[in-house]
C-alpha cells in the first residue's frame, strides 16, 4: 500500500514537504461526458515517456510529448528524472504505466467508444503542480479539438 | 498529476485520475480519482497481467457513472506477485574479475550480464535502454562515461562516445538510468523466485554490484561540485534509502 507512511522515511518527509507546496487550484464546472460506450478516450501519463526521436524531458519540464495510439512500445523511452520509483515493471510491459493495449481491448469489446489517435505525456514530480496550468490547459484544448470526451490521467 | 485534471477539464473534457499517493490527491481534489494500493512506478499494478490491469481500468471508468462531485474511490485489491528484499535473491552469478581495478571489475560484471540481457530483449522484442541517446551497441560507451564520472571526469563536459540526448550534468543522471535498465533486463532473463520489488532491486544493485559502487562514487563526486544543478544529481542517481 502506498500511503505516505509506507514510503521510506526520507521519501515520506520529501512528499510531506511537497504537500505544503501545492497551491489550491480552482475546479472547472462539472463535466458530464457521454456514455463510455460512445466516448472517445485518451491517456495522459506523467511518467516522462516519449518516442526515441523526441526531445527528452529537461529539469522541471512542464511541456509535453505526443504518443501515437499505435505506438510500438520499443519506440518509447522514459526520461523522468526521479529515481524513486520502479521501472522494471514498465520494462516488461508498457501497459503497467500506459495501458494502451487494455484500452484498445475495451474499444474492441464495445465497452469504450473509441481510443484517441494521440495520447499525451508529461514528466511529473513537479514541486508545485500549478506550474502545469498553461500546458495543461493547452492539452485540454487539443484533446477537445480531437473530439476526446474522457482523459484518463496516470501518474507513475 | 491530479492538478492536470483541473486544467484539462476547463476545456470540457471529463477526467479520471489514477492516484498513487492518496494524500496528494486529497490535497488537489480532482473530479474523479481511483486510488490504487500499488508501488510507485506501477499504476496498473502488475506487468504481464492483462486481466488485473483491465480490472483497474474498468474501476477507473466506473467513476464516470458514479461520481457527481469530486470523489476518491479506493481500489480494493493489492497487486499480485511482488517479492520483497527479504524473500528475493538474485538468480544471476556476477563475474569475478581478474583485473581488480574499478573499471576492470565493472567491465567483467557487464560482460557477464550481457548474454542474459540479450535473452530478455529477444523474448520481449524490445529494450527500454537508450534514454541517453546511445544505442545498445554503445553500451560500453555509456559504461565508460559513467565510470569516468566515478573517477576523474568533469560533470560540466559531455563525455565522448555517443550522440547524447542530454547536456551535462543531466546526462549523468540518465547514464545511471540506462545502466540500470541494462542490469534490470539482464535480471529478468532468470525470474528466479519472482519479480523483485523496487526495494529488492535497489538492495541488489547497491549492496552487491560494481554498478552500485560506481553510482555511489559518481554521486558523491557530484555532491562535491560548486554547481547547484550538479549537486542535485546525487539525489536523481541514488534512490532514497541508499545515500
Amino acid at each position: 500500500m502506498v500511503r505516505l507512511n509506507d514510503l521510506h522515511p526520507d521519501e515520506h518527509a520529501h512528499m510531506l514537504a511537497r504537500l505544503d507546496g501545492i497551491s489550491p487550484i480552482e475546479s472547472a464546472a462539472w463535466v458530464t461526458p457521454p456514455a463510455l460506450a460512445d466516448a472517445k478516450v485518451a491517456l495522459v501519463s506523467t511518467a516522462g515517456l516519449h518516442r526515441r526521436s523526441d526531445r527528452p524531458f529537461n529539469w522541471g519540464a512542464v511541456d509535453y510529448r505526443l504518443i501515437p495510439g499505435d505506438v510500438d512500445p520499443a519506440d518509447l523511452v522514459m526520461s523522468h528524472a526521479s529515481t524513486n520509483f520502479d521501472r522494471s515493471a514498465y520494462q516488461e510491459d508498457l501497459n503497467v504505466c500506459l495501458p494502451i493495449d487494455r484500452l484498445n481491448e475495451l474499444v474492441g469489446s464495445g465497452d469504450v467508444g473509441s481510443a484517441a489517435a494521440w495520447h499525451y505525456s508529461f514528466m511529473g514530480a513537479m514541486p508545485d503542480p500549478a506550474n502545469f496550468e498553461a500546458t495543461g490547459e493547452e492539452v485540454g484544448r487539443l484533446l477537445a479539438a480531437d473530439g476526446v470526451d474522457v482523459a484518463l490521467l496516470i501518474p507513475v | 498529476m491530479s492538478a492536470l485534471a483541473h486544467f484539462i477539464e476547463r476545456a470540457g473534457v471529463a477526467t479520471i485520475t489514477i492516484s498513487l499517493i492518496r494524500e496528494q490527491t486529497e490535497r488537489v481534489n480532482p473530479p474523479r480519482s481511483l486510488w490504487v494500493p500499488f508501488p510507485l512506478g506501477r499504476p496498473f499494478g502488475t506487468a504481464g497481467d492483462a486481466a488485473f490491469q483491465t480490472d483497474v481500468l474498468k474501476a477507473a471508468f466506473d467513476l464516470l457513472e458514479t461520481a457527481t462531485e469530486p470523489t476518491i474511490v479506493d481500489f480494493p485489491h493489492d497487486a499480485p506477485g511482488e517479492v520483497g528484499p527479504e524473500q528475493w535473491a538474485c538468480p544471476l552469478n556476477l563475474a569475478v574479475a581478474t583485473d581488480d581495478s574499478l573499471g576492470g571489475r565493472f567491465q567483467a560484471e557487464i560482460d557477464s550480464l550481457r548474454p542474459w540481457f540479450d535473452v530478455t530483449v529477444e523474448r520481449r522484442g524490445r529494450t527500454a535502454f537508450g534514454v541517453t541517446g546511445a544505442s545498445i551497441d554503445e553500451l560500453d560507451q555509456v559504461a565508460v562515461a559513467l565510470l569516468g564520472l566515478a573517477e576523474t571526469a568533469s560533470f560540466a563536459e559531455l563525455p565522448e562516445g555517443a550522440e547524447w540526448a542530454f547536456d551535462m550534468p543531466l546526462l549523468s543522471r540518465h547514464l545511471a538510468s540506462d545502466m540500470r535498465m541494462f542490469y534490470q533486463e539482464a535480471l529478468a532473463a532468470q525470474p528466479g523466485n519472482g519479480a523483485p520489488t523496487h526495494d529488492a532491486i535497489n538492495q541488489w544493485i547497491f549492496g552487491t554490484t560494481v554498478l552500485g559502487e560506481v553510482l555511489q562514487l559518481a554521486a558523491n563526486r557530484a555532491l562535491e561540485s560548486d554547481d547547484g544543478a550538479t549537486r542535485l544529481i546525487k539525489f536523481l542517481m541514488i534512490p532514497e534509502g541508499h545515500h
